[in-house]
């Protein structure tokens, strides 16, 4: 979606054209849905989640200014909306445990991919909120760093510095509490 | 170079990224930061192959029914806001209007013949009647009030 068009369809649905915002739903939906589905286990409460991002979208509409793109700035809602609902402390701190990882044998390279895939899960929910909307926009292929850079207000080498901490948290996890 | 020291590099190496040779002979030489750097890559497999959770086929539905909730929340709260405003607004005007007649002596109601005309009901309608004026210009207001929000309910729709 180019810019003029993107500003016509913001355009639109701050006039209140109902079918407008409509068709910001069905086009950002499947982002946004899948941000927030892998952070929220619960499907149903994920749903509501989801269908709350839009909400305040709607809510943000006459304030938005459109100085970044409307992904970007659905991005950042979701994260903001994704915060707040983790209410749980975070347990791990940005830097990693500070727990020298004990050792893999060759029984630990055995493991198939579906315990893997089960305990990389967990320790995904164990990431830092922003760490884990960082890897989920960038594994979903659709989120470039460029947009993950904008919507995080951080600089583009730091968003691959930040990628790459929040994979080596979650590997200290893997070696650690996740074995 | 020790293993502690290598961890920062595990994912740049298993993404295939440029490191220093030292870094590169330790890898080559240690089988736990292999393991790690193996994990890695899994991992990295592993999170490029995750399902995409795909939304419900009613979720456009949904969300624009709950926008259609907030916005017409939002109107309530605007009429009600409105209403009230107008309302006591007039309220004020019309007890003043009142007021003035009656410091004229124009307005005023015979408490004698409307105790008369409710004494054959019932013993209470006295106390009834001893309030009557007050009820009567309640009425009076209240009507008002009530035309008044239909007149604005009417304008709006």
């Amino acid at each position: 979606m180019d810019a003029a068009s993107e500003h016509r369809l913001l355009e639109r649905c701050r006039e209140g054209d109902e079918q407008a915002f409509r068709e910001l739903v069905e086009r950002y939906k499947r982002l946004v849905f899948a941000l927030v589905a892998r952070s929220i286990t619960d499907r149903g409460r994920a749903e509501e989640v989801a269908q709350d991002v839009f909400v305040r979208v709607y809510r943000g509409l006459p304030s938005f200014r459109g100085e970044s793109r409307i992904s970007t700035w659905i991005y950042r809602i979701v994260v903001n909306v994704l915060i707040a609902e983790r209410r749980q402390p975070v347990t791990e701190p940005l830097e990693g445990t500070g727990e020298v990882p004990r050792e893999f044998g060759a029984a630990d390279r055995q493991f198939d991919e579906m315990t893997l895939r089960d305990r990389m899960e967990k320790a995904l929910q164990r990431l830092p909120t922003n760490y884990q909307v960082l890897v989920n926009g960038h594994y979903l292929k659709g989120m470039q760093y460029e947009e993950l850079a904008a919507a995080l207000n951080l600089p583009l080498g730091t968003v691959k510095t930040h990628l790459h901490r929040a994979k080596r948290q979650l590997r200290h996890l893997l070696e650690t509490e996740y074995r | 170079m020790r293993c502690e020291d290598l961890d920062e590099l595990i994912e740049a190496l298993a993404d295939g990224e440029p490191v220093t040779p030292d870094a590169q002979a330790h890898v080559a030489g240690c089988a736990s930061c292999q393991a790690r750097v193996e994990l890695a890559r899994a991992v990295d497999r592993l999170l490029l192959a995750r399902e995409v959770p795909a939304p419900p086929e009613a979720f456009t539905a949904q969300v624009m029914r709950r926008v259609q909730q907030e916005r017409w929340r939002v109107e309530q709260f605007v009429d009600a806001g409105f209403n009230v405003a107008i309302t006591a607004g007039f309220l004020v005007a019309l007890s003043g209007v009142v007021g003035l007649l009656w410091s004229f002596g124009w307005f005023s109601v015979d408490v004698g013949t409307v105790a008369t005309a409710v004494t054959t009901f019932a013993p209470w309608t006295r106390e009834l009647a001893s309030q009557a004026q007050t009820l009567i210009i309640g009425v009076a207001l209240l009507s008002s009030a009530l035309a008044l929000w239909w007149w604005v309910e009417g304008e709006t729709v």
